[in-house]
């Protein structure tokens, strides 16, 4: 079985993020790029499928960005995926959320694939959007919010998915994307052998071209605009009460609530 | 001119608040936008609950009982709101933002191949466009977007960041056919309720929110779910809480569970990093309790008490049902 990972990379989390006021875009100078923590998951997902469907099966992981940042894909590779593919082009600079999602599609029907798994979110941009919008690019179907993958082989799968209020069973054909949460299991840790070894794995790039992407890419093709970026409204400072015991700790809150009319 | 359809997502024919908010919101849109406000309800339970929106502010509502709609994930509800979409021509389409929501809306906008405005709390009208206004980055930023072509696109909305406003204006029904030559292939077998809560967290008014402070998961039953009662809320949870099994995914608040804006937030036990922050900060007033008084919420909340969680809430709850009672 041949698994996809999408993995999104993301200025470092823990580096306070801006935009640029004139571009409207993040600001990505001066920070480390890392891959999207939820994405992790995903790459743990593919690993322990390998691990249980044996030999034939692969993992590739693939990520939409400029070829500078090559090397923050070996962490995935030191996971223990297979092989990396970007998709690189400055053509693709500035996409929204539809272009990225389309040109995500054109190169993953050059590579093939059985399965896709992507994280559910993204760290940074937090649409949610891309997984619908590329599996309706790809024409498969969209198995999101897995936290538990039940059974898979001979074309099928069957899996637990989050809901609002629980969880669904849901089984279907494959191929098919599936969005992993975090109840899936934590993500390994590179072992020194696996970090050793993914200096060595292939990562290779396809271009624009290369994918037939033939309608207009990037900032030119994107349907979303950002007109102007403001600061949120300042919230006031907390007001700290000390409660010497429950019950005055417990008339302070009271207190505050009926003077703003929420009791 | 444009049309606005709001995606109406429901359980059996129940909805939550945020379908008549999107309701609103559609009807102010299209009144600025020269066009009318329809909605879409499809699977079953869907004819009694498309009557019930004839309360609300709109034109149209297509509504559709076919069984696949609730038989096969997501791709049929995607199907009968493109038909709906068919119907009215390109349209402004407002979907709440949950779980559903986000799926749907990244289908339709490929489908339509439309731009995607994501977790929008303000929409504006200048000069005959839509102005989608939404916190990003971790809610540090707040950026004004518009569709660059044709003004016509998908939206989706956060819970509680507009007001319903019920009106019966004569909403016709309009019952849609089904989509000739479709076929699916994800079935769900079977749908199991875990979140023991009756209302929806992302909808709900008051949420009172637990996290490592609390120690296990006995002080969600017995703590917070009273108070959450007595203030007609909902429980939710840290990802400290759900990471440790305490609780279900399904309540975990924060930049990798649920995003809520209620009125009132109160966080017992929680120290309110930056991942919690992304899940609350637009509450109306945030009350936390923690024993420490130098923990980050204190940056957020309006009110910090410090002081033992587990003597202070069972005394809150008491004088929140005697404020009840005495008022009933």
């Amino acid at each position: 079985m041949k698994i996809v990972v999408t993995v999104k990379l993301v200025p470092d989390p823990n580096a306070v993020r801006r935009i640029d006021p004139t571009t409207k875009r993040l600001v990505r100078a001066g920070l480390e790029t890392a891959l999207n923590p939820f994405d992790e998951y995903a790459i743990e997902a593919a690993l322990q499928l390998k691990e249980r469907l044996g030999a034939d099966t692969t993992v590739t992981v693939f990520t939409m960005a400029p070829e500078s940042m090559k090397e923050s894909l070996r962490k995935a590779l030191a996971m223990g995926a297979d092989d990396a593919v970007m998709l690189s082009d400055p053509a693709l600079e500035g996409s929204d959320v539809s272009v990225t999602a389309y040109a995500m599609a054109q190169a993953l029907k050059k590579t093939g694939f059985d399965l896709i798994l992507s994280g559910a979110l993204s760290d940074d941009g937090n649409t949610g959007g891309v997984p619908g919008a590329l599996a309706e690019y790809l024409g498969v179907p969209g198995l999101t919010n897995v936290r538990k993958i039940e059974e898979i082989g001979d074309g099928r799968i069957k899996a637990q998915r989050e809901t609002d209020s629980g969880y669904q069973v849901v089984s279907g054909p494959l191929p098919a994307l599936v969005t992993v949460t975090m109840a899936i299991g934590e993500p390994r840790y590179a072992s020194l052998k696996g970090i050793m070894g993914a200096k060595k794995k292939t990562i290779s790039t396809l271009s624009a071209a290369d994918c037939g992407i033939d309608r207009p890419a990037g900032s030119d093709g994107a349907k979303m605009e950002v007109v102007a970026i403001a600061a949120p409204r300042a919230r006031e400072k907390a007001k700290i009460v000390e409660a010497a015991d429950g019950p005055s700790g417990a008339q302070a809150i009271f207190d505050f609530l009926r003077e703003r009319k929420l009791v | 001119m444009r049309d606005v359809i709001i995606f109406v997502e429901h359980s059996g024919g129940q909805t939550r608040k945020v379908t008549f908010e999107l309701a609103a919101e559609a009807r102010r849109l299209a009144d600025a936008l020269g066009g009318k406000a329809h909605a879409l309800v499809a699977g079953s339970g869907s004819a009694a609950l498309a009557q019930q929106l004839q309360n609300h502010p709109l034109d149209k509502i297509f509504h559709t009982e076919d069984p696949d709609v609730d038989k096969f994930l997501l791709d049929p509800v995607v199907d009968y709101l493109e038909a709906a979409a068919k119907v009215t021509g390109p349209a402004v389409i407002l979907v709440p933002n949950t779980m559903l929501g986000r799926d749907v809306a990244g289908r339709i906008a490929a489908r339509l191949d439309a731009g995607l405005a994501s977790d929008v709390t303000e929409l504006r009208v200048e000069n005959g466009r839509v102005q989608c206004i939404a916190p990003k980055l971790q809610g540090s930023t707040i950026t004004t977007c518009t569709f660059k072509a044709g003004d016509y696109g998908v939206i989706t909305v956060r819970p509680n960041a507009f007001a319903a406003q019920p009106q019966a204006t004569g909403a016709q029904l309009v019952p849609l056919e089904k989509p000739a030559g479709k076929t699916y292939g994800m079935a769900v077998e079977s749908d199991v309720e875990e979140a023991s809560g009756e209302i929806g967290l992302e909808e709900a008014a008051v949420v009172v929110s637990g996290g490592r402070g609390l120690g296990g998961p006995e002080p969600f039953e017995t703590l917070l779910k009273p108070l959450a009662e007595a203030l007609g809320g909902a429980v939710g949870a840290s990802r400290a809480a759900a990471d440790a099994g305490w609780v279900p995914y399904s309540l975990q608040i924060g930049q990798t569970g649920k995003i809520v804006s209620p009125q009132l937030y109160i966080a017992v036990g929680i120290s309110g990093a930056i991942q919690h922050k992304v899940g609350m900060q637009t509450a109306g007033t945030i009350v936390a309790i923690n024993r420490d008084g130098t923990v980050p919420i204190g940056e957020t909340a309006d009110l910090l008490v410090v002081g033992d969680l587990f003597q202070i809430i069972p005394a809150l709850t008491t004088l929140v049902q005697q404020a009840k009672a005495a008022h009933t």
